[in-house]
């Protein structure tokens, strides 16, 4: 396995060598250390009202501050990192795990009824802007985190199918798939054993993108009050409940859009890396 | 005044030495051919001449074009030498015309960009030129976009542009390496006669040898950034006083060694009977489908045990799609295919999977024949999936050890992946993998076409030893007339999907008897031998 | 190019009747039941039931749909649950805020993008490219509602240039209104700015390195003019696409931005309607949208079909 060790090598060294790269790591990496860690300690309890000590400033004991009920920003912060992730993470979990299969499948049966059906699906989904599909469902089921991640799921499936359907019809091209059906191979087994490891890169570093999309989506809609529902602290309700207070105490707004950009900022970083650390032409010319 | 004198050119890209103490120079009227195979910097030494080189090169030495230092332009004065003084033509016809602009208005912007004269007369101008490079512009409009061309008719639009200010020096950069061997001819005419007329100088680079024997009045012979030997064509094919020139045209001119051993009664390992493959076309109306496109119309044919078939034709004359139609790749239309007297695919039903393992297959493409992902291993038993109890372990091991040396590579080349391995290494690989489940017969479509000729004469002496021992048969698809000549016992000539003239090797190169194999035959380049120079 | 552009219709029109079905189906399972949400708790169910009659809920499921789906095509979208008055009214005094909004959104966000993405390419790995790219990093991370925020917190709260929300209607001028539609357009369209410039950068690199831009150099063109002539329409291909998907987005996003500005457009009506289960509203808001989407995917076939000869094969 000498090949496989030298690429890892060879990637590890690529990696240290991309600071925008090694940026974005870091970000992500610390949002959800902030996460997992508010699961065993946060600075204040997140729910806790503190009426006396309502707006106040950022201060050595409440370090970004506390909001209109005295509760601690940075504790809300910390947990709010829990909830924009893990939606997101579930988001694009759905995406990627029907939209990869309908991708490969009507690739692998390219002009067929099915195919024909997943792509008009698709096109279908693309029809309503994202956020018309959460209000339908917020309408249907209420406002809740779950809506919130069937919604951004829901949108996340067309993505992954037309990426993976394009990618795997120009594979099935290729002459090592050819090679590969005349070895006997059929359909189903060609596209897990060749097109979907020739895929990986593709979709880590769309998945990396779509998370962030999600982030800034949960945002959204928890902002007009389609996400999570109090008391549970989410970034984008604290943004909507800082807009009243806005002129009074301008750190209620600072610091959960904060951490929104950073968190965007730093998975986009991530996946514009491993798309550069993917790209041999660009990695060659680094090395 | 010689148009072109380049002295002691020195090239770095990026830190990496390129090309060192390159010496050309070309006279007016006089055809240069620069030939090398691919890393010798032919590409580059043009490239430095037009001064359109990637950012991070570096270059120093004389380069002096019609008497004007290169070094000493600015990139205003390079911008108003380019296309007038020196004009170029490159490889590839179908990317290098701008896809959203009409061919008149591309052949009219060189003029309009050097000259002062009014967009009327620069459209006048164009039409003329379009003449003149054998495009009627009544028959074929100014007015088109390349897409609706051939590649042989883009390739004299990108002709056009290049001779439209009469520029004193033409470099040509492997303008007729994607024709087809007729347009190649037409084209090869076209350069030999406008040099001839506007007294231009042109480089030719190639990597074909009997192009180049044919077509330039001296030769530089390029090898890893340097020119190796140069001189007066005759006189270099005469002495060929350095060893890669001599290496160059024996590869150039390889036959390999091989005995015939059919067996004339033995059941036919393949037999394709009517066969008929159909494409549909894109609808012209959105009511009425278009009929189809028929890429192969009813051909026979029948390979014998131990034989060495070639199929030979332009592009599009469907011989890469009746290849696929043999290895059951797609349906068929019409017709059967029959894998040592056992139907394997016929029209209506999918394939017999039990035959599939008669039939193996090596493609033209090193780089895209073989998954990546996968070790040398998995790559060269992947056949080994068709056999009913596939072998395991040690048993397994041993058919994998077999075929690696039965292609020259070692048993230790199965832990290695595919990026590790040279083109011509990996093209072994490909054969190791068609020949691990011993299938009676291999297809090869365009098998030696990507290689080097040095790399392309070992591949051929492999493939010849092969047939001798193992007394495997193959289907050997080409577009290289002399290359088929040189392996194959029995040639076949296929046009607009029909089998049109058949026979022993010897007699249709010899004796063509259709009107098209004579016209192939007439429009190939052949090598003079040395003795005949 | 008439064939493309009449398959590309006929499909556009295949989405929009799924996406009618689709909507109509979700507001139907909607719980509770419109009649008796407008006669409040304690109604008389006789009343409700001549209610539901009256607004022709009783029907089957189908015919609800085809006289929701026919009364639209004729511009009748059915009588308001809440309001009383006809959607199609409500509607059009909202959508009069929401569209504006929207197109001069898309219009800042390609007036900032194209420069920017051009001179970016242009000058590749100088100091004004890594600009372009640092900033449209953060553009693209910065979520538009919060920019908003920022925006009036700058603008409206310290320098007081402009108002912080509200719409004085177009009848108070249209550059009071314009005025009104400012901050809003400048929030939405700084992120997909962003995203524009660097779609168009990337096309355009790709498009330089493409064989026919050598072929123009060696005519003897200059850099920028390879770039103006031959690059830049051959890059506006894929940035075509971007630019329609941006409509959907900066109608979507302008839901959002509504609520920060207190604009009374569609977005704060549909979450209204929502709220008071006033499906007619929500259902008719809804398929206006896609409507808006479908025909601006229309319209970036047609620009498709004008930018590329390849796919305007002439008919020989």
């Amino acid at each position: 396995m000498s090949g496989h060790s030298q690429q890892e090598t060879g990637f590890i060294r690529a990696a240290l060598g991309h600071p925008a790269f090694l940026a974005g790591l870091l970000l992500t990496a610390l949002f959800v250390a902030a996460a997992l860690v508010s699961f065993v300690w946060t600075p204040f309890d997140p729910e806790k009202m503190q009426i006396a000590a309502k707006l106040k400033g950022p201060s050595t004991e409440h370090w970004f501050g506390t909001d209109h009920f005295g509760r601690d920003v940075f504790s809300m912060l910390m947990v709010g990192a829990r909830v924009s992730i893990a939606v997101a993470f579930v988001a694009v979990g759905i995406g990627i795990g029907f939209g990869v299969p309908l991708g490969l499948y009507a690739a692998a049966n390219r002009n067929s009824l099915i195919d024909e059906i997943v792509m008009r699906g698709n096109d279908l989904i693309f029809a309503f802007p994202s956020l018309l599909l959460a209000i339908l469902i917020t309408a249907v089921f209420g406002p809740g985190a779950i809506n919130a991640i069937i919604a951004i799921g829901i949108f996340n499936i067309p993505v992954f199918a037309r990426l993976s359907r394009g990618a795997a019809l120009s594979l099935w091209t290729r002459e090592f798939i050819l090679a590969a059906r005349v070895a006997g191979k059929g359909a189903a087994r060609i596209s897990v054993e060749h097109i979907l490891p020739n895929l990986m890169n593709l979709l880590i570093v769309q998945g990396t993108i779509q998370f962030s999309l999600a982030v800034l989506a949960e945002a959204g809609l928890a902002y007009v009050g389609l996400g999570a529902q109090p008391p549970t602290p989410s970034w984008g309700r604290m943004l909507a409940e800082a807009q009243t207070f806005i002129s009074l105490a301008p750190h209620m707004a600072l610091f959960p859009g904060l951490a929104i950009v950073l968190t965007v900022l730093g998975l986009n970083l991530l996946g514009d890396g491993l798309r550069d650390l993917h790209d041999p032409r660009i990695r060659r010319s680094r090395g | 005044m010689s148009v072109l004198s380049v002295r002691n050119l020195a090239l770095s890209i990026g830190g990496t030495p390129i090309l060192h103490d390159v010496d050309l120079s070309v006279e007016a009227g006089e055809i240069l051919g620069v030939v090398g195979e691919s890393g010798s910097g032919k590409s580059l030494t043009a490239l430095s001449i037009m001064q359109l080189l990637p950012r991070s090169a570096k270059w120093a030495g004389e380069i002096e074009v019609a008497g004007n230092s290169i070094g000493a332009m600015n990139e205003k004065a390079l911008c108003k030498m380019r296309g007038r003084d020196v004009a170029m033509i490159f490889q590839e016809p179908m990317t290098a015309l701008n896809p959203v602009h009409t061919i008149g208005h591309q052949i009219a912007e060189t003029i309009l960009i050097h000259n002062e004269c009014s967009r009327a007369q620069a459209s006048e101008r164009a039409a003329a030129l379009m003449h003149r490079v054998g495009l009627d512009p009544k028959k074929i409009s100014p007015d088109r976009y390349p897409h609706e061309l051939s590649g042989g008719q883009r390739q004299r639009v990108a002709i056009a542009m290049a001779i439209a200010l009469r520029p004193k020096l033409l470099i040509a950069d492997e303008p007729t390496t994607a024709l087809d061997v007729t347009t190649q001819a037409q084209i090869l005419d076209l350069l030999r006669n406008l040099v001839k007329q506007d007294r231009m100088g042109m480089i030719f680079i190639t990597h074909d040898l009997a192009v180049i024997s044919n077509l330039a009045d001296k030769i530089a012979v390029m090898r890893h950034g340097e020119v190796v030997e140069a001189g007066p064509t005759d006189t270099v094919f005469r002495e060929m006083r350095h060893d890669y020139t001599r290496a160059l045209f024996s590869a150039s001119a390889h036959v390999p060694k091989r005995e015939a051993h059919i067996n004339a009664d033995g059941e036919p390992v393949l037999a394709v009977d009517e066969v008929v493959r159909e494409y549909a076309r894109p609808r012209k109306s959105l009511f009425q489908a278009s009929r189809p496109f028929r890429a192969v119309d009813s051909v026979t044919l029948k390979i014998r045990p131990g034989e060495n078939v070639g199929l030979v034709g332009e592009s599009g004359c469907g011989k890469s799609t009746l290849a696929r139609a043999i290895l059951a790749l797609d349906r068929l239309q019409g017709g059967k295919i029959l894998l040592n007297g056992r139907v394997f695919s016929q029209a209506g039903a999918g394939p017999d999977m039990r035959q599939r393992a008669g039939v193996q297959v090596v493609f033209q493409d090193p780089y895209g024949s073989f998954n990546p992902r996968h070790t040398v291993r998995r790559l060269v038993a992947e056949p080994l999936y068709l056999i009913e109890n596939a072998p395991a372990g040690a048993e397994r091991e041993a058919k994998i050890t077999r075929a690696l040396e039965e292609v020259g590579l070692q048993a230790s080349d199965a832990d290695k992946y595919i990026h590790e391995f040279s083109g011509g290494q990996r093209q072994r690989i490909a054969i190791a993998r068609a020949l691990i489940i011993e299938p009676s017969l291999i297809v090869l479509d365009e098998a030696v076409s990507a290689l080097d000729v040095s790399i392309r004469a070992q591949i051929l002496d492999l493939l010849a030893s092969l047939s001798t021992r193992l007394g495997v048969s193959y289907l050997f698809i080409s577009h290289d007339l002399s290359v088929v000549r040189s392996i194959t016992d029995r040639v076949m000539v296929m046009r607009e999907g029909r089998i049109v003239e058949e026979g022993t090797t010897e007699e249709v190169f010899l004796a063509p008897k259709h009107a098209y194999t004579k016209m192939l035959i007439a429009a190939t380049p052949v090598l003079k031998a040395p003795a005949e120079a | 190019m008439t064939l493309y552009l009449l398959r590309r219709l006929l499909a556009l029109m295949l989405t929009l009747i799924a996406a009618s079905i689709v909507v109509f189906l979700v507001t139907e399972i909607i719980p509770g039941d419109p009649a008796s949400f407008m006669m409040g708790i304690n109604a008389d169910p006789q009343a409700v039931a001549a209610l539901r009659s009256e607004l022709g809920l009783d029907q089957p499921l189908v015919t609800r749909y085809l006289a929701w789906v026919i009364g639209m095509v004729q511009g009748d979208f059915g009588l308001s649950y809440t309001y009383k008055v006809p959607v199609s009214e409500l509607v059009g005094d909202r959508i009069l805020i929401s569209l504006p909004l929207t197109l001069y959104a898309l219009l800042l966000s390609t007036l900032i993008a194209f420069p920017a993405g051009v001179v970016a390419a242009a000058r590749r790995n100088t100091a004004a490219d890594f600009a372009v790219i640092g900033a449209t990093q953060l553009g693209v991370a910065i979520p538009n509602f919060w920019f908003a925020m920022l925006l009036v917190l700058a603008f409206a709260v310290n320098l007081q240039w402009f108002s912080a929300g509200g719409f004085p209607g177009w009848d108070a001028g249209f550059l009071e209104a314009m005025k009104a539609l400012t901050l809003p357009a400048i929030a939405l369209a700084l992120p997909q700015a962003s995203i524009l410039a660097r779609v168009m950068r990337s096309s355009l690199l790709d498009t330089l390195d493409e064989d026919f831009v050598r072929t123009a150099r060696a005519k003897g063109l200059t850099r920028s003019q390879t770039l103006w002539r031959h690059a830049l329409r051959n890059a506006l291909i894929p940035v075509l696409t971007i630019v329609g998907l941006q409509f959907s987005f900066l109608l979507a996003g302008g839901i959002i931005i509504e609520n920060v500005f207190y604009l009374p457009g569609l977005g704060r009506l549909v979450f209204q309607a929502i709220t008071q289960r006033d499906l007619i509203v929500v259902r008719s808001v809804i398929i206006l949208l896609v409507f808006a989407v479908v025909a601006v995917t229309f319209l970036v076939d047609i620009a498709y079909a004008v930018a590329d000869p390849r796919l305007r094969r002439r008919a020989r």
